[in-house]
């Protein structure tokens, strides 16, 4: 028997390095929402350490957030753009490509929505929408094909690019604001409130809820469809586990990166529909600040799957709307909820090492079942 | 061996992995001034052994002892302070570095004294003088050819006092008479006094430099011999457990069309310098077309260009009538080529898809696999499956992911894939690397079948006696020239080698 | 109009000189072969902890040695997810980024609250260095700047010499390059990779605290807008060599050098944006442009050894 614990205990094996996998054991498949649990835990725990009671705030912020149907509602039109960036940094990193200027193609996409939206004020409703959305989506994917290009072509850094390009894209959407789109007032950075014929339709009445949400879920789908049932899915997935051998299959890796940025991107531009159009009816300057990073993060917790998106944009969304609500009531400052979307991405990381770590103990008790047998 | 002192004596080593047990309660002794071999195939627990003795790994049970007393090694460190040093089979250099760089990494403490640089240098051309081992040191590695890289790990151990030298499969990457000139150091290392352990799966190598050879099966000794005892049919025998069949050939070629037609080929490299240098050659349906060289002399480049990952800078390339010369891959593809490659982890599989899509990789634009756009999963299955009957693939599913597959049937699936999609020809790459004998003899088997069938094959590889197996004719490469063109019938081993290292009948005198 | 070169000089280094120290931090943790990623973040951090630290005890000296404490303890936690749990370095630095931006704002407003005007430090006062500094128009410019100017030059030329002269370069140039030689030599790899980790956090803490209490005074969650970025992306332009991000360096010193001249002067000609955006459109032309010869060959990998 020692003989046998000593075999696990000492030997380590290889780690594989992969944050997405298929396991079959069922408990792996919790490992998120463990996860999820133990940054909440912690940032509970740091709560209590500044002098706030953790147990309060969360039981506050859960009966705020599932208070009304106005606040579930609002919970649902919170996900949304995370559903898309979140989409857009997880679909990229299928072709194991890193899209990190989720919020540039998202605040181009934007622009071009409110652009659209003020502009055709006078056409039928339906017709502005479908407008604003195809703009959105070509404002993203445009921005975002550009980087794919440079990786193709120049073998770019794409971290340091895409980066780059998300503060000019800044850069641009003050500069509108500062001038061409600014409102008629002209006291604030910002757009007039867009005219109503351009309001996406409310799901649900008297709440924030509109058909973005719709939308989103669309996407999800789509891209789901599109990584698992279609040829170019097929590609994209070989060139993120093995560039050689897709290069050897015959697969064209330049194209595909600029396939995948381009639909990367026009995934955040959407988002960017949504938000105007759905609901801020207007562009602010330096409006959801950290939709991008938020995106990344909701992909990281959903394993870069469509359905853990939506489900980490749920989630996400759950927690703004709470955290909002507990902010108002309580003294604890608004950033508290930046730092538990922080911590819970923290434990997901190392949940990823958990279950490395569980799989290579898993495949050293086969062995050890082997040499049971021949004692 | 009676009543010397052993240097080294190993104990009962034993060591698992997950999955397997490398070594089975192995017990080894080395003499001092002895060249004592470790025979075995690929995969027997040669060098798990061996890196144990180094202090790379740690055994699960077992004692070490150095000059009668128990020592512990658990790291390189400690393997150097008594006096061991390993050449392994990948060398650890860092390409960008010089060979001096590399020789001393490790040897001075982590300070931010400044490195002087001269004093090194001297000690080093010291080791190069004594053991007739001469290199420049501001050379930088990665435009050292291999044997030369192989000497600087040499050196590596002797700047490091090593009384012991464990080589890793020293010769796989030498040309005949480079490994003649290493046999040539071991000895001149042996008569001053010193020992060498020699990992080979190579009869004929072991036969020659060995005082005492080793064998090795399934990770336990099967037994112990000393070089007058040996015979090449005994080792063998314990090598691998039963009489090796030779794979008899059918050498008998009845004049075919041409398939492949290579006319004037040349190829400029990464480095801007010509890797292919106009060569020409011809493979006929039914054939075997071999070239054999060291690796490093343009066969990857050739190799690409031929599926259509490089473009050549003149020249054509043509099959089966039809110019496939600077054709994308899909197309090359499509015109029936296959590509067995040497790295099958990098080049032939996706190791994280399934079985199924790993046969499927290269028809993902084949109309036959869709279904109004959509993958035809029915018809991905079924393809898998008749692939896995027919080539006999041992897996739990077609499902299964290929990293679950054994070395063996992970080459299986390449094999099956690429003969199935090269219905004109096949290009194999050291199709065999780095697979026990049975799956070497698979893939032979394979070749020589397809042969029968009337595909132009053209096998890549470095292992001269896969070459002269397999074979109708051979080409040797050297330096991007194809520099003959021989019958299998006609070719020597010696002049093949000497071909390899670039000696024409020519330039004999001139060179070496 | 010699006042406008003499001004643009003076901010070109000045604004060069996190730019500066982070780079140098990050040229030193790739050469082993792992990327900060959480560089921005940690630049927040720095910023946040220079300024709390000088606000709390009323010394300057004491609030940079909190930021590069600050740094050096995101630098751990990086560096453990990374380099110990073998962790993704893009994911965990995205996450490690986010932290610290709720992060800085939340413990600011803990311990100051909302302020109606910010709260201000007294930042660093200029060293003249005598007669070197009256040279005409450059004197000013390269002999009378902060302390942490003249430190982040010595340092780069410090860096260069372990760098290139010394063994301990010489060890960390082969661990980017090729790790398994270094381990095969008895070196432990993960260590020297997550001490040059915890270095280069400590000077990213010290640069962020530059922005915060060595230039403009105060802290603000925007302080360091991307600039941390620029400073990775300056490790690539110069090479992984650190005379060739002193260039790099001095180069979007420059660039923003010009925004600030440009925005306090009255040349309105070009719109303001544009001058925010020039740095980072320097860098994507740059990145385009530029072939990296002397990428680490293992750079991003972690150390995965294939046995125990």
């Amino acid at each position: 028997m020692e003989k046998i614990n000593n075999l696990i205990n000492k030997t380590d094996g290889r780690i594989e390095q992969s944050s997405i996998s298929q396991d079959d054991n069922v408990w792996l498949n919790f490992l998120p929402v463990f996860s999820v649990l133990l940054g909440l835990l912690m940032s509970g725990l740091m709560m209590l350490f500044l002098g706030y009671n953790p147990l309060t705030v969360y039981s506050n912020m859960l009966s705020y957030a599932f208070r009304d149907i106005y606040n579930i509602a609002d919970i649902f039109a919170k996900a949304t753009p995370l559903i898309l960036t979140g989409l857009a940094f997880g679909f990229a990193f299928r072709a194991s490509l890193f899209n990190i200027g989720a919020q540039g193609q998202f605040y181009i996409g934007a622009v071009m929505a409110v652009t659209c939206a003020l502009k055709l004020g006078s056409f039928p409703s339906y017709l502005i929408l479908i407008i604003c959305f195809i703009m959105s989506l070509i404002g993203g994917s445009l921005w975002a094909a550009f980087i794919g290009y440079v990786k193709a072509r120049f073998n770019a850094n794409e971290f340091l690019v895409s980066m780059m390009l998300t503060y000019v894209a800044i850069a641009i959407m003050n500069f509108l604001l500062g001038g061409l789109l600014k409102e008629a007032k002209g006291e604030y950075p910002q757009t007039d409130v867009i005219p109503k014929s351009g309001w996406l339709p409310s799901l649900i009445p008297h709440t924030r809820l509109h058909w973005g949400f719709v939308v989103a879920l669309l996407i999800a789908l789509l891209a789901y469809i599109i990584l698992w049932r279609t040829s170019l899915g097929y590609k994209i997935r070989m060139v993120g586990y093995n560039r050689d051998a897709a290069r050897y299959a015959g697969i064209n890796i330049e194209n595909i990166f600029v396939i995948v940025f381009f639909i990367s991107g026009a995934f955040a531009g959407i988002a960017g529909f949504t938000e105007i159009n759905g609901m801020q009816h207007m562009l602010i300057e330096g409006f959801n600040p950290m939709i991008g990073a938020e995106g990344i993060g909701i992909a990281i917790l959903g394993n870069a799957h469509p359905l853990g998106i939506v489900l980490s944009a749920l989630l996400f969304g759950a927690l703004k709307v709470g955290g909002n609500l507990v902010v108002q009531t309580s003294r604890i400052p608004a950033s508290i909820i930046g730092i538990m979307e922080g911590l819970v991405l923290l434990s997901v990381i190392l949940s990823y090492f958990v279950r490395d770590k569980l799989m290579v103990l898993r495949s050293k008790k086969k062995l050890v079942v082997r040499e049971r047998h021949k004692l | 061996m009676g009543n010397k002192c052993n240097l080294i004596t190993l104990k009962n080593i034993t060591k698992y992995f997950p999955g397997t047990i490398a070594n089975d309660h192995i017990d080894l002794t080395l003499a001092g001034g002895e060249v004592l071999a470790l025979f075995g195939e690929n995969g027997a627990g040669k060098t798990t052994l061996m890196s144990i003795l180094y202090g790379l790994y740690q055994p699960d049970e077992g004692e070490i002892f150095i000059k009668g007393e128990q020592v512990k090694i658990r790291s390189p460190h400690d393997a150097m302070e008594y006096g061991i040093g390993m050449i392994h089979q990948h060398f650890t250099l860092v390409p960008v570095h010089t060979v001096v760089e590399n020789i001393i990494l490790g040897t001075e403490q982590a300070s931010l004294k400044y490195l002087n640089i001269e004093e090194k240098v001297k000690k080093i051309e010291k080791i190069g003088n004594k053991y007739g081992l001469e290199v420049d040191p501001f050379a930088i590695i990665r435009q050292l050819p291999v044997g030369m890289q192989q000497r600087v790990e040499i050196i590596k151990a002797l700047y490091r006092n090593a009384q012991i030298l464990i080589m890793d499969e020293p010769t796989s990457v030498l040309t005949p008479q480079e490994t003649e000139k290493l046999f040539n150091f071991i000895r001149d290392f042996k008569a001053k006094g010193h020992s060498v352990i020699f990992i080979s799966h190579k009869l004929n190598e072991v036969m020659e430099i060995a005082d005492r050879i080793t064998v090795l099966r399934d990770g336990k000794i099967v037994g112990n011999v000393s070089r007058s005892e040996a015979s090449e049919s005994r080792l063998t025998h314990m090598m691998i457990g039963r009489d090796l069949e030779i794979t008899k050939t059918n050498n008998t070629i009845h004049p075919k069309s041409e398939m492949l037609k290579i006319e004037n080929l040349t190829i400029v490299g990464d480095r801007k310098s010509k890797v292919i240098d106009d060569i020409s050659f011809t493979v006929r349906e039914g054939e075997i077309f071999g070239i054999a060289g060291v690796s490093g002399n343009g066969q990857e480049e050739l190799a690409q260009a031929l599926c259509g990952l490089r473009k050549v800078k003149s020249g054509q390339i043509t099959l089966s009538d039809k110019d496939i010369t600077n054709k994308d891959v899909l197309s090359i593809i499509h015109q029936g080529v296959g590509y067995i490659p040497a790295d099958r982890h990098k080049e032939g599989l996706v190791l994280d898809m399934s079985i199924e899509e790993n046969l499927f990789l290269k028809n993902h634009s084949n109309p036959m696999f869709f279904h109004y756009g959509f993958l035809n999963q029915n018809k991905i299955q079924e393809n898998a499956r008749n692939l896995m009957r027919d080539f006999e693939i041992k897996a739990a599913s077609s499902k299964s992911r290929a990293m679950t597959l054994s070395g063996g049937n992970q080459q299986k699936v390449a094999v099956a894939r690429e003969v199935n999609i090269g219905t004109k020809l096949l290009v194999a790459i050291q199709p065999t690397r780095g697979l026990d004998l049975g799956a070497i003899d698979y893939v032979h088997k394979t070749l020589l079948k397809e042969k029968k069938e009337g595909k132009a094959i053209l096998l890549i590889s470095t292992e001269l006696s896969e070459i002269m197996t397999l074979s109708d004719r051979i080409g040797v490469m050297y330096r991007g020239k194809l520099l003959k063109i021989i019958q299998r019938k006609d070719a020597k081993v010696d002049e093949i080698g000497l071909l390899m290292a670039g000696i024409t009948e020519g330039n004999r005198n001139g060179k070496n | 109009m010699n006042n406008i070169i003499t001004g643009l000089l003076v901010a070109t280094i000045r604004m060069s000189t996190p730019l500066m120290l982070g780079a140098l931090g990050e040229v030193f943790v790739e050469r082993t072969g792992v990327m900060n990623i959480a560089i921005e973040g940690i630049f927040l951090m720095g910023a946040w902890g220079g300024f709390v630290g000088a606000y709390l005890t009323g010394k300057l000296w004491i609030g940079f040695l909190f930021a590069i404490g600050v740094g050096v303890l995101c630098g751990a936690i990086y560096g453990y997810f990374t380099i110990k749990l073998k962790q993704h370095q893009i994911v965990t630095g995205v996450a490690i980024n986010i932290l610290t931006l709720g992060l800085g704002l939340f413990l600011y407003q803990l311990l100051f609250g909302i302020p109606l005007l910010p709260l201000t430090v007294e930042p660093l006062k200029d060293i003249s260095i005598p007669f070197l500094s009256t040279i005409p128009i450059i004197g000013s410019a390269f002999f009378s700047q902060n302390i942490l100017t003249y430190l982040a030059v010595v340092l780069i030329i410090l860096g260069y010499w372990v760098l290139f002269r010394t063994p301990l370069g010489l060890i960390i140039r082969s661990t980017g390059e090729n790790p398994e030689a270094v381990d095969v030599a008895g070196i432990n790899v993960e260590r020297i990779r997550f001490l040059a980790v915890l270095g280069s956090s400590a000077l990213d803490g010290l640069a962020g605290a530059f922005y915060s209490i060595g230039f403009l005074g105060l802290y603000t969650n925007n302080i360091i807008g991307g600039r941390g970025w620029i400073a990775f992306a300056i490790c690539f332009l110069g090479n992984w060599n650190p005379l060739g991000i002193l260039i790099g360096s001095l180069i979007f010193g420059l660039a923003e050098g010009l925004s600030v001249v440009l925005l306090t002067s009255n040349f309105k000609l070009i719109p303001n944006e544009f001058l925010i955006a020039f740095p980072y459109i320097l860098t994507i032309v740059a990145t385009i442009s530029r072939r990296q010869f002397n990428v680490p060959a293992f750079l991003g990998k972690p150390y995965i050894k294939e046995r125990s």
